[in-house]
């Protein structure tokens, strides 16, 4: 007990003796030096945490896209096999009287085929102006309030409720402003000479094989990452409502806006609700196509990987500051050991500074982190081809990076001021 | 207060083997003010870093204040040096980040003394060498003489059982040295027990009892 009591007094002294000797070191050394090792901490710390932060954003922010130009929080689609969700308009009724959803937007959905160019026969060997793609129906207003459908329109301006005979086409439909038509892919025709103003045919096929066909004009060209945006066709809900053959009651998707948060629960209530009736009712992050979620788990593994190799590179710069330091300054190690200063104490001190260089660094990086990267990235995403990434920190995942850094920082501290004290007390001060 | 017995150090093994102290037998009493002379090479500093526990001697024993301190591990030689001797050195030896009242007060910090008694000590240590206007100068902001005499404030400022010092005067001008000589000699009025070693048989005359070292062997013990 009394050994312990001794051990644990001359814990505290070298605790407090280390203090003061490392302030003191920390206080008087040059000042350039000192903020040069807390630069490099600070760009080890930014590594770790925004190499790894933009990889996973890249990702991460076509699924933020997603959810914020198509899905909302909630999705619920027609289950697979199936034509339209079932009992949708009693649904669509629970959802509008629900107090946590913010928007929703019942969609009707068919596939369908838009023929471009109406005045001139292809000739023998042409294909005619024609592609197909889903034709959905949409109330603008409810679309607006849902996912500001009108900041897709890259020309022309959006289908108003009250104006029918008009469709907006997906920019990667049209030849002159899909992302792939340079990509000269096998078998993909795009539509030609389509601009706002032009009449097109839409033609919808029933399943007894029957043709239902009716011409619009281009009011506007959608486009967006989010390809459920830019390869799809929308015309009012009402209109389609009135081609379709069947079913004209049933939606065939309905996004919601909700709580983030909320939206496990909101699904599993709409389950509830639905009852036997079928439908795929999913959560932003449920209906995000698994490969996408691998790419993210992927491209996480790859920044923390390159994040690993900073944190090595940050534990042998610390390591070679602490050891130059404490190399430089082996004669007064010597010296304290000489009169009767503890090895631990003197560890102590050694490690306290590298510390000080660690903490430093991590308070400005996370400072520069949440304070300027972080809104930055937000505010202006990087342009990569299918997202717009952005910077993907977390105050839990910047905690744990902090963390591994510190306690790398405190061995690279402690290795080379271990080797040093534990050297000939007299060899030290004689500097042999 | 200090014994040596048949204490031997050598450096190096085999045809390089080099006999520094042969068999040195010494008995210093508590009080006493001891200047260890000789020519360079003698062994002097050799046998003060054995006495001091800064080294450890080939073989032979050293009896400190009546502790065998060949039975005292690295760590139990560390306290004792903390809590029983002080040290001056010929080059000053100050912790350069630190003022001359940091310097002073370490030893007692390390000691577990609280902060403020350590520094009032350290003050009183200061003055009693005549430097008192001087503490919160770092080292480099002293004169050699000035840094020699905080060392010896940090080498007494925790009343240690004895005070070593190595060559104390060999990088100082002549009154500086004298200085220091003159604080050497009223800390053995006030009954401090010094072993000194200078190479400056002008310096030695300060002590009481002068031992010569020649080729690792005693060859005069005079008291004054």
């Amino acid at each position: 007990m009394k050994r312990i009591a001794l051990m644990r007094k001359e814990l505290l002294n070298a605790l407090r003796v280390g203090w003061f000797l490392a302030v003191r070191q920390v206080q008087r050394s040059g000042k350039g030096t000192t903020s040069l090792i807390i630069f490099i901490m600070v760009l080890t710390f930014l590594n770790l945490v925004v190499v790894s932060g933009l990889l996973v954003g890249l990702i991460a922010g076509s699924f933020q896209q997603f959810r914020e130009s198509y899905s909302g929080e909630v999705i619920i689609t027609a289950a697979p096999g199936r034509d339209y969700i079932e009992n949708s308009p009693a649904l669509i009724s629970f959802l509008k009287s629900h107090p946590s959803v913010a928007a929703l937007s019942p969609r009707y959905g068919v596939g369908g085929q838009i023929l471009g160019t109406l005045t001139d026969n292809p000739k023998k060997n042409e294909r005619p102006n024609r592609i197909a793609a889903r034709v959905v129906g949409i109330d603008p207003v409810q679309e607006e309030a849902l996912t500001r459908f009108s900041r897709f329109l890259k020309y022309g301006s959006n289908l108003q409720p009250d104006e029918e005979g008009y469709i907006l086409i997906g920019a990667n439909l049209i030849k002159k402003y899909s992302s792939f038509a340079d990509a000269n892919i096998p078998g993909l025709d795009l539509l030609n000479d389509i601009e706002v103003g032009n009449r097109v045919r839409l033609t919808l096929t029933t399943k007894e094989g029957g043709v239902i066909a009716k011409e619009f004009i281009v009011k506007g060209i959608v486009k967006s990452k989010v390809d459920e945006i830019s390869t799809r066709m929308f015309v009012l809900d009402k209109e389609l409502k009135r081609l379709i053959p069947a079913n004209k009651e049933h939606v065939q998707e309905i996004a919601i806006k909700t709580n983030y948060e909320y939206a496990p629960s909101l699904v599993a209530q709409i389950k509830d609700f639905m009852g036997s009736y079928v439908a795929r009712v999913q959560t932003t992050d449920e209906a995000i196509p698994s490969f996408l979620r691998d790419v993210e788990t992927t491209f996480g593994i790859l920044g923390n990987a390159l994040s690993s190799i900073a944190l090595v590179v940050a534990s042998i710069t610390v390591f070679i500051v602490v050891f130059i330091n404490a190399v430089t300054k082996r004669k007064f190690i010597g010296i304290m050991k000489g009169i009767g200063i503890s090895p631990l104490a003197i560890e102590v001190s050694y490690i306290l500074q590298a510390l000080f260089y660690g903490v430093s660094g991590s308070i400005i990086g996370l400072a520069l982190t949440f304070g300027l990267l972080r809104p930055y990235f937000s505010a202006h995403p990087i342009d990569f081809p299918f997202s717009d990434g952005i910077l993907v920190a977390t105050p839990a995942g910047a905690g744990l990076r902090v963390a591994i850094l510190l306690v790398v920082t405190l061995a690279a501290g402690y290795i080379p001021a271990k080797l040093i004290v534990r050297k000939n007390t007299l060899d030290s001060i004689l500097g042999r | 207060m200090i014994q040596a017995k048949q204490l031997v150090k050598t450096y190096g093994k085999g045809e390089l083997e080099l006999v520094v102290l042969k068999h040195l037998n010494l008995d210093i009493q508590k009080g006493e003010f001891v200047a260890i002379i000789g020519p360079s090479g003698a062994g002097k500093s050799t046998l003060l870093y054995q006495l001091s526990l800064l080294d450890n001697p080939t073989s032979g024993e050293v009896y400190l204040d009546n502790v065998r301190t060949s039975d005292l591990n690295q760590t139990q030689k560390t306290s004792f040096r903390l809590e029983k001797l002080g040290y001056v050195f010929q080059d000053y030896a100050l912790l350069p980040d630190l003022t001359a009242i940091e310097n002073t007060a370490l030893p007692m910090l390390m000691q577990g003394m609280p902060r403020s008694a350590a520094f009032k000590k350290a003050h009183e240590a200061l003055a009693r060498i005549g430097i008192a206007d001087k503490t919160g100068n770092l080292p480099g902001q002293l004169s050699g003489g000035q840094q020699q005499r905080v060392a010896i404030a940090r080498g007494i400022a925790h009343h240690p059982a004895i005070l070593f010092a190595d060559e104390p005067t060999a990088n100082l001008d002549s009154s500086n040295g004298r200085l220091v000589m003159a604080a050497f000699s009223e800390l053995h009025r006030q009954g401090q027990t010094i072993v000194m070693v200078t190479h400056e048989e002008e310096y030695a005359s300060h002590a009481h009892r002068v031992i010569s070292l020649k080729d690792g062997e005693i060859v005069s013990d005079h008291k004054r």
